[in-house]
């Protein structure tokens, strides 16, 4: 039987028995990974760096909060850090975005007046803060903040994108903004002083609504600026939990090693799996003009 | 002779009361298998509030309801084992030899295809629908397929391409025999739709030729493509001041298509006809001389095939297996892009207001391409190979679901042999000398007689 008589088609009694597959013509318009771009390693490794910040803010912070805690630091020393890096990182904003004509800055009075409406309101609830979770034992309490931060670093928006002007937040990075500050403000209630907590919980506000915004404005900067920071806070993070534990420092270390430089390569090499499979039976997309 | 043809039984979650394409396909199928001398049975599952226990339908079908809770679009859930104490007593009273599941969403299908075994019954499965390989759903229901049908016996699939889709999902290779590389299994058959012509007689008087009439007959869903339809019906008022549009159908696009009606004001040029019931299609359809599809999937497009029938001009997009229905002159192809599709319809409008397309002849054209009776001839053919060939013992199916994957294999082989015990346990249970079987005082090569010999009588 010759095959070059058959016809894919449905309409016509061919002369081939109903389970008869055309050599040539059987998964021709099959195509397998169509719009396949391959990543390469460096450039993983450069995006990436925002999930690395992101965790080595986490570090620091955990780090600063056991300093609090035991008394090694003083809340009035962490109030002026957290009160100049505000300054430095609204400074360093501006210059963004003046160098990048940003859309969608709020203008100078208003940034203002809702900092200060913020630290006065949580000058005010400190007290409140402080005896919120008292009754809970602290072991609940770790478990909690435990849960609560690894939502955060789940959720975090990561993206590289620019988001548009006036564009609404997606609601996982709102979700995960929350549970950062819901976790700093449960382990703000084992603090032994209001001023504490209240350094504390601003120190969170800083690290965890305020920071994201300038990472992400930060990344339009050149590659150096991005690298350097990332390395900074890396160093930070590892410097200030070192005198309190050796062995947290390394797992700290390890986990931020992991995740600049072994994920991306884990993907790199998982890339050789991928088998996308697209034909005729896909939904079509329709073109509008 | 006649003692020989299997008895079959059809197992879908999609049958009567419900209307669509599987439930008809399913119907038809059976009715014409009934005629030609086989026992037909269906298992489906029940609609409440009423719907419950035995019925029969009118060619001599019997159709058992199993009491099982729907989940959604009237698929049961996948559970894997409940179903066997009703499969064994329904299949053992009813002497089935073979069973032909449908539709791959259709639980009662698959489980049944698991359970087959046990009592030498063979298993025949026909997929109808095309389903892509990205989402969560489709890996999920895709791995499903898979193993239910490492085991079958035969599957029949409704067009080319969706031989070619259930292939791939289904991942039905085996390895052939001289070298290590991977081919199809010979036991996929393609066999098409048909429909019943006379249900679809183009209508007696001539369309008016001033007017041109473009039905549009779908559920107005985003899969059906309905955004292209919103796109392109008012570019083409505007082209053609004599052209009006038809559109039947009801679902979620319903407002698009009422506010583009009111935004370019074509109360009077596009007649919205909400749900139409599949009786009254037919004299929608004759009331038009184009047909439109704008699916963006579609595995076989039974509607363009009944438009075609009733002598309507088609114009589609190229999607599935739509191709493959219809010769190149009855039918228009457009990419689902809005101005492609605006061309293939001005070239219909051009063609139809010429007069180059004549409606009775399309019907006798169609009426000799697809028609119900050869669709059952080609099914017992299927029906015959898998009698014949040799049926897998438990160990090659132990062995052949371990193939499925590293995960999915161990598991589908725990539920196989699970399903083993349990049907041990039924056997010991309910015993089956103790079970009701079924006496068919009917006849059927008598009655075919003595029809025969009344119209001979007649005359």
């Amino acid at each position: 039987m010759s095959s070059t008589g058959w016809k894919k088609v449905l309409w016509e009694r061919q002369p081939f028995p109903d389970n008869y597959i055309h050599p040539h013509s059987f998964l021709s318009s099959l195509r397998r990974n169509p719009n396949f771009k391959p990543y390469t390693y460096w450039p993983l490794v450069l995006l990436s760096c925002p999930i690395t910040q992101h965790l080595a803010t986490i570090f620091t912070f955990l780090a600063v909060f056991v300093r609090l805690k035991e008394r090694w630091l003083d809340a009035r020393v962490l109030l002026w850090v957290s009160i100049a890096s505000f300054f430095g990182g609204y400074a360093l904003c501006e210059i963004l975005s003046y160098s990048n004509t940003v859309n969608g800055v709020p203008s100078r009075s208003k940034t203002i007046k809702s900092s200060l409406l913020v630290f006065l309101a949580l000058m005010g609830l400190s007290p409140v803060l402080r005896t919120l979770t008292a009754a809970t034992s602290s072991d609940s309490i770790w478990a909690l903040s435990a849960c609560l931060f690894l939502l955060n670093a789940l959720l975090a928006d990561y993206s590289t994108l620019k988001p548009a002007p006036h564009s609404q937040e997606r609601l996982t990075s709102v979700l995960s903004m929350n549970a950062a500050i819901s976790s700093s403000v449960v382990l703000a209630s084992r603090l032994p002083d209001d001023l504490a907590v209240f350094s504390l919980v601003l120190f969170a506000v800083q690290l965890f609504a305020l920071f994201p915004i300038m990472r992400h404005r930060l990344q339009v900067a050149p590659q150096v600026v991005q690298i350097l920071f990332t390395l900074t806070l890396c160093v930070v993070s590892f410097v200030l939990t070192v005198p309190l534990s050796i062995s947290v420092a390394s797992i700290y270390a390890g986990i931020l090693i992991a995740v600049t430089f072994v994920a991306p390569g884990v993907l790199v090499w998982a890339q050789k799996y991928k088998n996308e499979i697209r034909g005729p039976w896909d939904v079509a997309v329709p073109r509008l003009n | 002779m006649k003692d020989e043809l299997p008895a079959i039984a059809m197992i879908s979650d999609f049958f009567h009361p419900n209307v669509g394409g599987v439930e008809n396909h399913i119907f038809m199928l059976s009715a014409n298998l009934i005629r030609r001398g086989h026992k037909v049975i269906v298992i489906t599952h029940s609609h409440s509030p009423d719907r419950v226990g035995v019925r029969w339908l009118l060619p001599g079908l019997k159709v058992y309801y199993i009491p099982f809770p729907t989940i959604a679009s009237s698929a049961t859930l996948p559970n894997y084992f409940t179903f066997l104490p009703y499969f064994r007593v329904i299949i053992a009273r009813e002497h089935i030899h073979l069973i032909h599941a449908h539709a791959s969403l259709s639980s009662l299908g698959q489980e049944a295809i698991l359970h087959a075994h046990h009592l030498g019954v063979r298993t025949v499965f026909t997929d109808h629908s095309l389903f892509g390989f990205e989402d969560a759903a489709s890996i999920l229901t895709n791995k499903l397929l898979a193993a239910a049908l490492k085991n079958v016996d035969a599957v029949i699939c409704v067009s080319h391409t969706g031989r070619e889709n259930t292939v791939l999902r289904g991942q039905l290779f085996e390895k052939s025999e001289d070298s290590s590389a991977l081919v199809v299994r010979p036991n996929v058959y393609v066999i098409p739709n048909a429909l019943v012509a006379e249900q679809f007689t183009p209508s007696t008087e001539p369309v008016s030729s001033e007017t041109i009439y473009i039905v549009v007959l779908s559920r107005l869903a985003y899969r059906k493509g309905i955004d292209l339809l919103v796109a392109t019906a008012p570019r083409i008022c505007a082209a053609f001041p004599n052209v009006k549009f038809i559109v039947g159908g009801d679902g979620p696009k319903l407002n698009d298509l009422l506010q583009v009606r009111e935004r370019h004001l074509l109360q009077d040029r596009m007649e919205l006809l909400g749900p139409v019931r599949h009786r009254d299609v037919r004299d929608v359809l004759v009331r038009g001389s184009i047909f439109l599809n704008t699916s963006l999937t579609e595995s076989f497009g039974i509607a363009i095939l009944e438009a075609a029938c009733a002598g309507l001009y088609v114009v589609s997009t190229r999607v599935g297996g739509v191709p493959e229905i219809l010769p190149q002159d009855m039918i228009s192809f457009a990419r689902p892009e809005e101005d492609d599709l605006f061309r293939a319809l001005s070239e219909a409008v051009a063609i139809v207001s010429k007069g180059q397309h004549d409606p009775v002849e399309a019907h006798q054209r169609v009426k000799n391409f697809y028609n119900w009776a050869d669709v059952a001839e080609r099914t017992e053919v299927v029906y015959d190979a898998v009698i014949k060939s040799e049926q897998k013992d438990l160990w090659t199916r132990m062995q052949r679901t371990m193939e499925l994957g590293p995960f999915a294999g161990p598991i589908y082989t725990i539920i196989l042999v699970v399903d083993c015990l349990f049907f041990l346990f039924l056997e010991w249970l309910m015993p089956r000398h103790d079970l009701d079987f079924v006496q068919m005082h009917w006849e059927h090569h008598n009655f075919v007689q003595l029809t025969k010999d009344a119209k001979i009588k007649d005359r």
